[in-house]
């Protein structure tokens, strides 16, 4: 019996590794480990006056923390049964498109490109492609911009609030990312032409899951054609060899991601993203893993897009700045949210005084967690005996990177 | 040139991230240092020894503690980066055993992978330098290690989130709003970024080093009608044990 180690995963958010057992030539199991410490936020949570909650949970990670945020508020409001109007809802979603530039970006650029041009950072591919590492810094500072003005800060703002917000962006602030959006276009666009030659690896997921609307939603779908809670069709397990817990889908291996939501939701896409994705449909329709970077270049463009029109259409109106007043009462709300790199979901309940009593939050990577193992198996099945250990490692690596792993949020998957 | 490693402990990556988030200033950085570890940025790894070790995080496992140590073995400087690692942060605010809390959240009280309760890295070993904030302030970092590589002695915070709230001319939210700001007891550095919004200080940065007064800070919240629960938790959410009244 060999046991191949794979780790700690680099250029990937968090702490994690995997094991890969092969018997008699043969691969037996593969073990996602995510030995990332457990975070307990669901406890953190539990008893906290509801006001506060979405800047701890904010906490929970780094890259998406306004996804967090906002899954929170939205889990709260629904528990409220507070509505907001059509100027917050932008707004918030202005929010997500940043951080899905910031995300993305540094993810394509900075922890995917260097695999594709073979350096084992971005750093050292600077002297010879310093203009697309530029580029892909640029995209993602954008994104950290309208972080900023959206969220209050580029990382853990505290302004995404129940209700709406600490401080409404002003005409400036939206100003500037009218003025911005055709020359990142023009960088998203790039970024599809180069991860379209990415060859294909991973796995093919049984089924694709994503929220209704394209970055939020009421309620979860799946490439089956259901609508649902998550508590209806998914189910979770906890592992002696992970802090993180796995999930199926009607007892089957699913993806949420980029990927997910282009095959799910496309005709929602902006024109130009349509296009790509049109041009591109036939090799995304494989489904493998890896194509989720191509998918996320296409998110480039429809976040940019995406980004014009919210803003035209807010600077056309005026920004009111008008919060709703909320009454705490007892309730109970689950917020779904796209992260970046996939679903989201905060679920609380809440008592009269408008402190959390029950609270559950289960995170794109942790979804995905199970899709990660049946990847790698597929892929040294693949390339056992083919591939020296050094290069065999190199791709199960990569492999892993094409989820976008978050892995410091995925240890605190938890149902109380 | 310097050699600098960047290690993880527990946390939500974004101390590591804020790193790159320099952009330019990153660049600036790396004509005096050279990078030998850091795992979120770099596949590139080389276990020798460094002049400048940045550790984020708490240590919740047993592994976290193994890299802490190597971390502190292997360099000259070593700086604790981040709420987690000074103060513990939010992690490190989760009451209870850990035999309990993994018992509550995944239904067993076994702990194979050798979980920890959440602390700060000061609590392990001694730091040469301690860089609160949740996130820290970015710039903060890059002038400590500019004067490292120069070898300047770095200048200490030590004024809180109030000065800073002046500076900018903001309303006071506590005093005009009523609304709950720990702004007169939290470090500051952070430009009182929350007070921008209009929202009060969530106290990230840590408690104050010195002349702090938790007591009145108490006294004007539980005035304001806050129960002293709320007050208390409020108090510990980024600094665990450390603010007494």
């Amino acid at each position: 019996m060999v046991i191949l180690e794979v780790g700690e995963f680099t250029r990937v958010e968090g702490n994690g590794k995997a094991e890969i057992v092969i018997e008699n030539g043969e691969v037996k199991e593969v073990r996602v480990k995510i030995v990332e410490g457990p975070r307990f936020f669901e406890l953190l949570t539990l008893g906290r006056y509801y006001w506060d909650v979405p800047d701890l949970e904010a906490r929970i990670c780094a890259i998406c923390y306004l996804a967090h945020s906002f899954a929170s508020v939205l889990g709260i409001e629904k528990a409220f049964g507070v509505e907001v109007p059509e100027e917050i809802q932008l707004l918030r979603e202005l929010g997500l498109i940043g951080e899905v530039l910031e995300s993305h970006a540094l993810h394509l650029y900075l922890l995917v490109a260097p695999d594709l041009f073979g350096y084992p950072d971005a750093i050292r591919m600077m002297s010879k492609h310093g203009k697309l590492v530029k580029e892909g810094l640029t995209l993602k500072s954008f994104g950290n911009y309208i972080r900023e003005i959206v969220g209050g800060r580029e990382i853990h703002g505290i302004n995404i609030k129940p209700g709406g917000f600490g401080r409404f962006p002003t005409v400036e602030e939206l100003e500037k990312i009218e003025r911005n959006c055709d020359e990142l276009l023009r960088m998203a666009k790039k970024a599809v032409n180069i991860f379209a030659t990415q060859d294909v690896f991973g796995a093919v997921p049984r089924y694709h899951i994503a929220t209704d609307e394209y970055l939020y939603g009421e309620k979860l779908i799946a490439s089956d054609g259901e609508r649902f809670d998550y508590l209806e069709h998914i189910e979770e397990k906890a592992l002696p060899y992970s802090f993180a817990k796995q999930s199926k889908y009607k007892g089957e291996i699913f993806m949420v991601g980029a990927l997910s939501r282009l095959m799910l939701k496309a005709d929602k896409l902006t024109p130009i993203a349509k296009e790509l994705f049109e041009q591109h449909k036939e090799k995304l329709s494989q489904c493998y893993v890896s194509l989720n970077n191509l998918a996320q270049a296409i998110e480039l463009v429809y976040a940019v897009e995406r980004a014009k029109e919210i803003v035209s259409t807010l600077l056309d109106k005026g920004i009111k700045g008008e919060n709703v007043p909320i009454e705490p009462k007892e309730g109970e709300g689950i917020g779904y949210v796209e992260a970046p790199r996939g679903v989201l979901i905060h679920h609380y309940k809440i008592d009269e005084k408008g402190n959390i009593t029950y609270s559950n939050i289960i995170t794109p990577t942790a979804l995905n967690h199970a899709l990660m193992e049946l990847s790698l198996y597929e892929e040294t099945k693949k390339n056992y005996g083919t591939l020296d250990e050094n290069s065999l490692v190199h791709k199960l690596e990569e492999t892993v990177r094409a989820f976008d792993p978050c892995i410091s949020c995925s240890v605190h998957l938890v149902r109380l | 040139m310097l050699k600098l490693g960047v290690f993880e402990l527990t946390d939500c990556g974004g101390c590591a991230l804020n790193i790159l988030f320099l952009y330019d200033k990153l660049f600036d950085l790396l004509e005096f240092y050279e990078i030998k570890e850091f795992h979120m940025a770099s596949s590139f790894k080389e276990h020798d020894h460094l002049d400048v070790a940045i550790v984020t995080g708490t240590v919740s496992s047993q592994r976290d503690l193994e890299v802490l140590k190597h971390a502190r073995n292997y360099s000259n400087y070593l700086i604790a980066l981040g709420t987690c690692a000074t103060h513990g942060s939010v992690q490190g605010a989760v009451e209870g055993k850990i035999r309990d809390k993994l018992e509550k959240v995944y239904g067993t009280r076994a702990n194979p992978m050798k979980a920890l309760d959440s602390k700060p890295v000061i609590e392990y070993i001694a730091v040469d330098f301690a860089l609160p904030g949740c996130p820290y302030d970015k710039m903060e970092l890059y002038q400590l290690l500019i004067d490292l590589a120069k070898g300047i002695e770095p200048v200490k915070k030590d004024y809180p989130v109030c000065i800073e709230c002046k500076l900018n001319e903001y309303e006071c939210v506590l005093v005009k709003k009523g609304v709950p700001c720990l702004g007169p007891i939290t470090l500051g550095g952070c430009n009182a970024v929350c007070i921008r919004s209009g929202l009060g200080c969530i106290g990230c940065r840590g408690p104050l080093p010195k002349e702090a007064n938790p007591t009145s800070e108490f006294e004007i919240l539980r005035e304001l009608g806050y129960d002293e629960e709320y007050i208390r938790k409020k108090f510990k959410t980024f600094a665990r044990g450390e603010l007494r009244w």
